[in-house]
């Protein structure tokens, strides 16, 4: 919890007095964004190596092996909760009304708990064979920093480079958490529904693509 | 120079009909029991590279450079037949192949293409620091393992403390496993598996006869009266004494083909005809 707050204070320092800025609430928008990015950052990092990391119950013991995935990634989850508890606090301090559209909220949680699991077990696959996918994966992570609009408004991506919010799923997530927490609008359907059905094909993709190749852990890793 | 001393009953691999009475210790009827461990036509030949990991910089740089993929075959034309309650001990030179043979009853490695493994009821692989994460403690390892296996928590409590008391552990029951010796570690291990509910064990190369006098004279009671009895148990073992004791059938694995199966006397007499050429052509390879 440390970590993510101390990143907010640099943030909000640099863009709001090094670099200007014209987002409203711009701490609970940075925030925000921050622990959701963050979920999705760490939940990820946490799956590459975790078949190597379990090998020893993984040849010993006969078990659903995508539980693994789940436990790992539900330790993350409740961090981001502790993050969540924090920016609670901050937003009602601020007293910032909270409209009925934050029930889309659990909605867009469950759709980055997808979107962890499904880049996990496939990350996770690919290691067993591409031992350098991980340092591949933090250059992604840096550069998906910046393709999500956490820093910067959602105008800047979406008015130019619409496509990057297609590509990247986060950023959609990202957006429609601000539009229903922070300012109490309806979110951008189109992002909804597309950024679910993207996590949940990839799911579908990344447990074939396990069950198929994920067998050679054992003996490669 | 490779080793072709083979007779050509190598590949003999028929499960013999049921033993003759007087010659194992124990009488088990395994007439009629159902096989619950059956293996087809299964090999494995493994690629190692002799240098660098895989890795997409390896792909991309070393498409110039060859880098050798040796090929060994670590498994050959076995075919096999387990069945419930069966208590079968395989043996054989070091390398042979034995624990790549478990794990692949074990199903951590597939075999190649063609091969058939199929098996009945939950197996656990025992072996030598066995299903422990080394940075946790006794404890913690047990609850994990348990969960996995899907045990509750009371089960968990109910068991625990007879586990720790076999086991002896009681003073460090909290503290990680990375601190423990080998024969603490080894006494976990045995205790946790006495106790576990697996239908069927792989044991490999897992010494219960480890710890001191007591220990050992306790690790044997459970062994032969209530570990053995109804499970269904492979055993790969240097330990000729356990194996002639305890097994119904044993097998001699050699460069991973089955060279001989039978009895357990008909069996190691095999194994010691085997090391004694091995010497023999050591010798003669020394003496040139």
């Amino acid at each position: 919890m440390i970590n993510p707050l101390f990143r907010l204070v640099i943030y909000y320092f640099v863009f709001t007095h090094l670099i200007g800025n014209r987002v409203p609430n711009f701490a609970l928008y940075l925030f925000s964004g921050l622990i959701a990015w963050l979920f999705f950052a760490q939940g990820t990092k946490k799956g590459i190596n975790l078949l190597k990391q379990k090998k020893y119950l993984i040849e010993s013991i006969q078990f659903e092996q995508l539980d693994l995935f789940i436990s790992a990634i539900l330790s993350v989850f409740f961090a981001f909760m502790y993050n969540l508890a924090a920016y609670a606090i901050i937003h009602l301090l601020f007293f910032i009304p909270i409209k009925m559209t934050v029930l889309f909220f659990p909605l867009l949680v469950l759709n980055i708990f997808i979107l962890v699991l499904a880049v996990s077990i496939l990350l996770a696959t690919i290691n067993i064979y591409l031992r350098d996918i991980e340092h591949f994966w933090d250059v992604v992570i840096l550069a998906g920093f910046w393709l999500t609009p956490i820093i910067y408004p959602k105008e800047a991506m979406l008015e130019r480079f619409y496509v990057l919010a297609y590509l990247n799923p986060m950023a959609g997530i990202v957006i429609n958490i601000r539009e229903t927490v922070l300012y109490g609008q309806p979110p951008l359907y189109n992002f909804l529904i597309y950024d679910m059905l993207y996590a949940i094909v990839l799911l579908v993709i990344a447990i074939y693509l396990y069950k198929t190749y994920a067998h050679k852990a054992v003996e490669k890793l | 120079m490779p080793l072709n001393f083979f007779s050509m009953d190598a590949n003999q691999s028929k499960s013999p009909p049921s033993q003759s009475k007087e010659q194992v210790s124990h009488t088990r009827d395994l007439d009629g029991k159902e096989v619950v461990i059956r293996m087809k036509n299964v090999n494995k030949t493994f690629y190692v590279r002799e240098k660098g990991a895989d890795s997409i910089r390896e792909k991309v740089f070393g498409m110039f450079s060859s880098n050798g993929k040796k090929q060994i075959i670590a498994i050959k034309d076995v075919n096999l037949e387990v069945r419930k309650g069966e208590f079968l001990g395989i043996i054989g030179r070091n390398g042979s192949g034995k624990s790549t043979l478990l794990k692949i009853i074990m199903g951590a490695i597939r075999p190649d293409k063609g091969g058939e493994v199929t098996t009945q009821g939950r197996m656990m692989r025992m072996s030598l620091g066995m299903g422990f994460d080394p940075k946790i403690t006794a404890r913690d390892n047990i609850y994990v393992n348990a969960s996995i296996l899907g045990l509750t928590s009371k089960q968990v409590n109910e068991k625990f403390d007879e586990i720790i008391e076999f086991a002896e552990l009681k003073r460090f029951v909290d503290t990680p496993v990375k601190f423990y010796s080998r024969g603490m570690r080894s006494r976990l291990g045995f205790a946790i598996a006495v106790h576990a509910d697996a239908d069927i064990f792989l044991m490999d190369e897992f010494f219960g006869g480890v710890g001191d006098a007591n220990f050992r004279k306790k690790s044997e009671e459970i062994f032969a009266k209530s570990f053995i009895e109804g499970r269904t148990i492979v055993h790969v073992s240097h330990q000729l004494a356990t194996i002639s004791k305890h097994c119904d059938r044993v097998i001699l694995i050699e460069q991973g083909m089955i060279h001989k199966v039978g009895t357990p006397k008909e069996v190691i007499a095999a194994y010691q005809e085997l090391m004694k050429r091995v010497r023999r052509a050591r010798l003669k390879r020394k003496n040139k």
